[in-house]
């Protein structure tokens, strides 16, 4: 039996046939879950790329003019094995890139937001199904442009990941290296592009009859305003990256100044601008789908309902609204109007109060509940203190007087590292322990998962913290042999047990591919439909994994997301959850429920 | 005359040698003070709720009117007692010192300096015995700049190339040097020493290697040292040598 308005849905989106072709089904697929798949794959691939980068750096501050191990060997031959300047420029260049551009965003934003928008506000795919694998194939067109631009004369791109003229152009890097990676960070953008547009639409659109906004899951709430910040800022950056290639290959001068401009040239800062206002967003875009899946797994795993949900809602919606006006912090030492760096610091300091909303709420969801710890929720622990660490860090740097000294040190690489980066990457892990048993249809080892979760947690902090440190005491970033400098010397032994603890670190995320592949391929033990004993679409409405075409019928909703340890559910069930679609026993159908909310 | 710089003792902030540092030093401990309060506090409950709210029936609440108002206010509180406590001191201390150019360049005896960065070295230029910028008996310097103690240097940046950023830990300044534009700092040491200056920014394969000596100075040696260095300069003055002509008729600042 269904109500009109599910039938209406349903005329709308009526089931077609799975494909049967080999190439149709897993390669070439317009299915939203077979291309979130992809993106998993791809995304993964390059953390261990950009991971194994970052550990060639931490190898060059401990043992710096020493052989890599094993890496030297393979890549670094001509060289005996040790890390020169200008092959260590391309490493933390690239390891920048591939993290923030082919790694965590394919993660979080090509994968979570392919899987789950679609599964968890009840729509059979994407609103444009064939954009969406457009998107995947151009997005792995730009990481073919990154590995190629490796392998040419000069190496790959050395301009830091900002990619500042003009050293990015032909005046400091002058090799065809730069320039592919340049374009791939095009291709990318025009991939990311057509994502947002299909993530902003599907969830416009395509929301089942009574899934209202304040219902939607906080998981969708994140991808949805990620993906409304794509869509503004992306094409801007993509913009900036077509000047600098025409100012790269064709003489144009748009961000070339100083000896080598010819009749004036351009502005090396408008770059800047273009680059920042999108790159602020761009940690919004990383952090705020964490957000969103941490807002979740919380009140999940501690069986009560999302302390003050529309004040969260409206947190995310606010720092969403700001983090366009923030960007400037980065610019503050390069010589901007006093007036315009004030205002700045005015809005970079103001961000804080919804991001502490957002905390705050988390910890009051966690208070009086009925707390359990498995994986995900460990996780998504551990992303609240990275992310508290990495947000409180940031009350320095909003300063434009502590900037005076902090900027452009070691203290701006901790603080961004703690939040795009370690939060952003344990916000991921929590994704991925949590979804695994619905994108695969089993559920990953516990025990291992657990390992995996310490080394990660206690290794991540570590080094961040070390980073910190070394940046509190002055070090500057991006240095090839940071103790040329007298007043770095004393921190040899920190920098080296920040080493230390970044191999063990990096080490221990093997534990997690032994995890995905003995879970992957080993015996099969079927999750079940709703292993986590969960009240979300994906867990309540359909199978583990969903068939093609995901939902059987079309769920109406009739509750909000986080309904836990509801006293009349459980009288009713016996159960301490209800699903978004459940219709209890006893009530009088959807329509009496839909009207209670 | 060597240059050594000593090291730094423990992993602290860089011994401060301005007379204006202890500015930001404040602001970090105070900042620091403030995270560290708000971190505990987070931190105690979420271990409590660990600990003390593991098993048991979970309350059934969405938040009451209290606890969105703990939210509301905790957070006001922090808005305006740490973030509000920043902004008031940072606007002071930006107007009335860091970038208080108009009143460093008036001060008696003010050193101005010009600065050009390119890859990978710092060379200064000072005004001679004549005040005025790109003139024969301009003094320059490579890696090596010299201040008095006790009086406020003015220093005006560019750069050739690619954007460096000149860094004094010591005086906790810092300011870019972009190619195209003309930027300035402003500081003024307390300490005679030496101590060192470093590029901020990336600005190539050496990045690692553009480090220079700043040597502060006792008034009558700084002034012995620029007298000697002016008769030297007018000798080594050479008409053909464009490249060594770089500076440019110092910029009175206009806010």
């Amino acid at each position: 039996m269904s109500t009109a308005a599910q039938a209406l849905a349903e005329a709308a989106q009526p089931i077609h046939p799975p494909p049967t072709s080999f190439w149709r089904q897993y390669v070439f697929s317009i299915d939203h879950k077979v291309i979130a798949k992809q993106f998993l794959w791809a995304g993964l691939l390059f953390l261990l790329v950009g991971g194994t980068l970052a550990m060639l750096i931490r190898w060059q501050w401990a043992y710096p003019y020493r052989p890599v191990p094993v890496i030297g060997q393979l890549f670094l031959r001509e060289n005996g094995g040790v890390i020169g300047p200008a092959t260590y420029q391309q490493i933390f260049t690239t390891h920048g890139l591939i993290m923030i551009f082919f790694a965590v965003t394919p993660v979080l934003i090509g994968c979570f937001g392919n899987f789950l928008i679609p599964l968890m506000i009840g729509a059979r795919d994407m609103a444009f199904p064939k954009l969406n694998m457009y998107s995947f194939w151009t997005f792995l067109l730009s990481q073919l442009l990154v590995l190629a631009s490796f392998f040419t004369d000069l190496g790959s791109a050395g301009a830091g990941w900002t990619t500042y003229p003009p050293l990015s152009t032909n005046v400091g890097t002058p090799g065809p290296g730069q320039t592919l990676v340049v374009a791939a960070i095009f291709v990318t953008g025009v991939s990311s592009t057509m994502g947002a547009i299909n993530y902003v639409t599907t969830v416009i659109r395509m929301r089942a009859p009574g899934m209202g906004y304040m219902r939607l899951p906080l998981t969708m709430w994140g991808l949805w305003l990620t993906a409304i910040l794509n869509a503004l800022f992306v094409p801007v950056l993509g913009s900036a990256a077509l000047l600098l290639l025409l100012d790269r290959n064709f003489g144009t001068q748009f961000f070339v100044a100083g000896a080598s401009a010819v009749r004036g040239g351009g502005d090396p800062i408008l770059f800047q601008h273009l680059f920042w206002i999108f790159g602020h967003p761009e940690v919004y875009i990383l952090i705020l789908p964490a957000w969103g899946i941490l807002g979740d797994v919380i009140p999940f795993f501690a069986r009560k309902p999302h302390h003050w949900y529309k004040g969260t809602v409206w947190a995310m919606v606010i720092v969403t609204v700001l983090s366009a006006m923030v960007y400037g912090h980065h610019m503050f030492m390069t010589g901007m109007s006093p007036l315009l760096g004030e205002g700045f610091m005015l809005f970079t300091l103001l961000i804080s109060a919804p991001s502490m909303v957002v905390v705050l709420n988390w910890a009051l969801t966690l208070w009086r509940a009925s707390i359990r710890f498995d994986t995900p929720m460990l996780f998504a622990l551990a992303t609240v203190f990275v992310f508290g660490v990495g947000g409180l860090t940031g009350l320095f740097l909003a300063d434009i007087s502590m900037d005076l000294y902090l900027h452009d040190t070691m203290f701006v690489v901790g603080h961004f590292h703690f939040t795009m980066a370690a939060a952003s990457f344990i916000g991921a892990m929590t994704g991925v322990y949590f979804w695994f048993p619905k994108i695969f249809g089993r559920k990953l080892d516990e025990r291992l998962g657990k390992a995996h979760f310490w080394f990660t947690f206690v290794g991540i902090t570590l080094v961040f913290a070390g980073q910190l440190l070394a940046g509190y005491a002055g070090q500057q970033r991006r240095l090839f042999d940071p103790f040329q400098y007298t007043f770095i010397q004393g921190l040899r032994g920190l920098n080296r047990w920040t080493s230390f603890f970044a191999f063990a670190l990096f080490a221990g995320q093997f534990i997690f591919v032994w995890n995905f592949f003995k879970t992957l391929f080993g015996k099969a033990v079927p999750a079940g439909e709703n292993p986590w004993q969960v009240t979300t679409l994906e867990w309540t409405a359909t199978g583990s994994p969903p068939p093609f075409h995901n939902f059987d019928r079309i769920p109406e909703v009739v509750r909000g997301p986080h309904e836990f340890s509801n006293p009349e559910v459980r009288r009713l069930t016996g159960r301490d959850f209800a699903g978004q679609s459940e219709v209890l026993p006893g009530s009088a159908g959807p329509a009496l429920a839909a009207a209670r909310g | 005359m060597t240059a050594a710089p000593l090291p730094e003792h423990g992993y602290g902030l860089p011994h401060d040698v301005s007379v204006d540092g202890f500015r930001v030093d404040e602001l970090i401990h105070f900042t620091l003070a403030a995270i560290t309060v708000i971190f505990v506090v987070v931190a105690a409950s979420l271990i409590w709720s660990f600990v003390k709210h593991r098993s048991g029936p979970a309350l059934y609440s969405h938040g009451t009117r209290g606890s969105i108002g703990l939210v509301v206010g905790a957070v006001a509180l922090v808005l305006v007692g740490v973030d509000g406590n920043l902004f008031i001191h940072t606007l002071g201390d930006m107007h009335q010192y860091f970038w208080n150019f108009k009143s460093a360049e008036a001060a008696q005896g003010a050193v101005l300096i010009e600065v050009n960065a390119h890859q990978w070295s710092w060379d200064a230029r000072y005004p001679g015995a004549d005040g005025r910028f790109g003139t024969p008996d301009d003094v320059i310097t490579t890696d090596d700049i010299r201040i008095p103690v006790g009086v406020p240097v003015v220093v005006q940046l560019a750069s050739t190339d690619v954007i460096h950023s000149l860094y004094l830990p010591n005086l906790r300044v810092k300011q870019d040097a972009v190619p195209g534009t003309i930027t300035r700092i402003t500081f003024q040491a307390k300490i005679p020493g030496e101590y060192e200056i470093a590029c901020a920014q990336h600005c190539g394969p050496n990045h690692y290697k553009m480090r220079a000596v700043l040597t502060v100075l006792a008034p009558d040696a700084f002034r012995n040292w620029l007298a000697d260095a002016g008769e030297d300069a007018r000798r080594a003055y050479d008409p053909e040598d464009k490249e060594a002509h770089w500076g440019w008729e110092w910029r009175r600042f206009e806010p």
